[in-house]
């Protein structure tokens, strides 16, 4: 059961992402996360991922 | 900017924030790397804020005075900046973007949903509200 559920959540997160058009960096793990560069509270609902230099 | 918008939407918006020092944008390689050298002592943020407010003057000895500036203990700051200890972690935020295919900075993932460039304030609240609509999946 518990299989079937975790089966039917990724396919769901992979329908979600390609009906997009881009993959979600957070749901698709591809981001590794400094806790010191993060502001906001950690069960936010919405994240920024912001990607910048200073210059 | 978006420190109004995490202020906008309390306990709603995380931000995160990711390196991506353009080639061409000589000093923000290392301004990045001094950020995360101020990090270590906990003031990453006022840092990341004053480089903004500097920017582009961000030469060995800039860095140094604005953390300075900051109270941070001289000596161990640049004896960081100088070993180059957070290369790798730069290097690695710029493996992600280019992966997930950033070009030029800035560009945002708003729950995943991409936005490049500079924006007026406008745009992140219409898009923060639109991810909070849409059921705010992370």
């Amino acid at each position: 059961m518990t299989g079937i559920l975790t089966l039917t959540a990724v396919t769901v997160a992979l329908w979600a992402a390609a009906c997009s058009g881009q993959p979600d960096p957070l749901a698709a793990g591809a981001l590794t996360m400094d806790p010191r560069l993060i502001r906001g509270a950690a069960a936010a609902p919405v994240t920024i991922v912001e990607f910048s230099d200073y210059q | 900017m978006l420190g109004q918008i995490l202020a906008e939407f309390p306990g709603k918006v995380r931000l995160v924030f990711k390196d991506f020092p353009l080639e061409f944008h000589a000093g923000a390689r290392p301004a990045a790397e001094a950020a995360r050298c101020a990090a270590q002592s906990g003031r990453y943020w006022e840092y990341h804020d004053l480089l903004f407010l500097a920017q582009p003057e961000f030469s060995r000895e800039d860095l140094i005075r604005y953390a300075a500036r900051l109270g941070l203990n001289r000596e161990a700051f640049t004896a960081c900046l100088d070993s180059g200890r957070f290369r790798k972690d730069v290097n690695t935020d710029l493996a992600e973007g280019g992966a997930l295919g950033v070009r030029g900075t800035p560009t945002f993932f708003i729950n995943g949903r991409r936005l490049v460039g500079a924006h007026p304030i406008e745009t992140f609240r219409e898009a923060v509200q639109d991810a909070l609509e849409d059921g705010g999946r992370k």
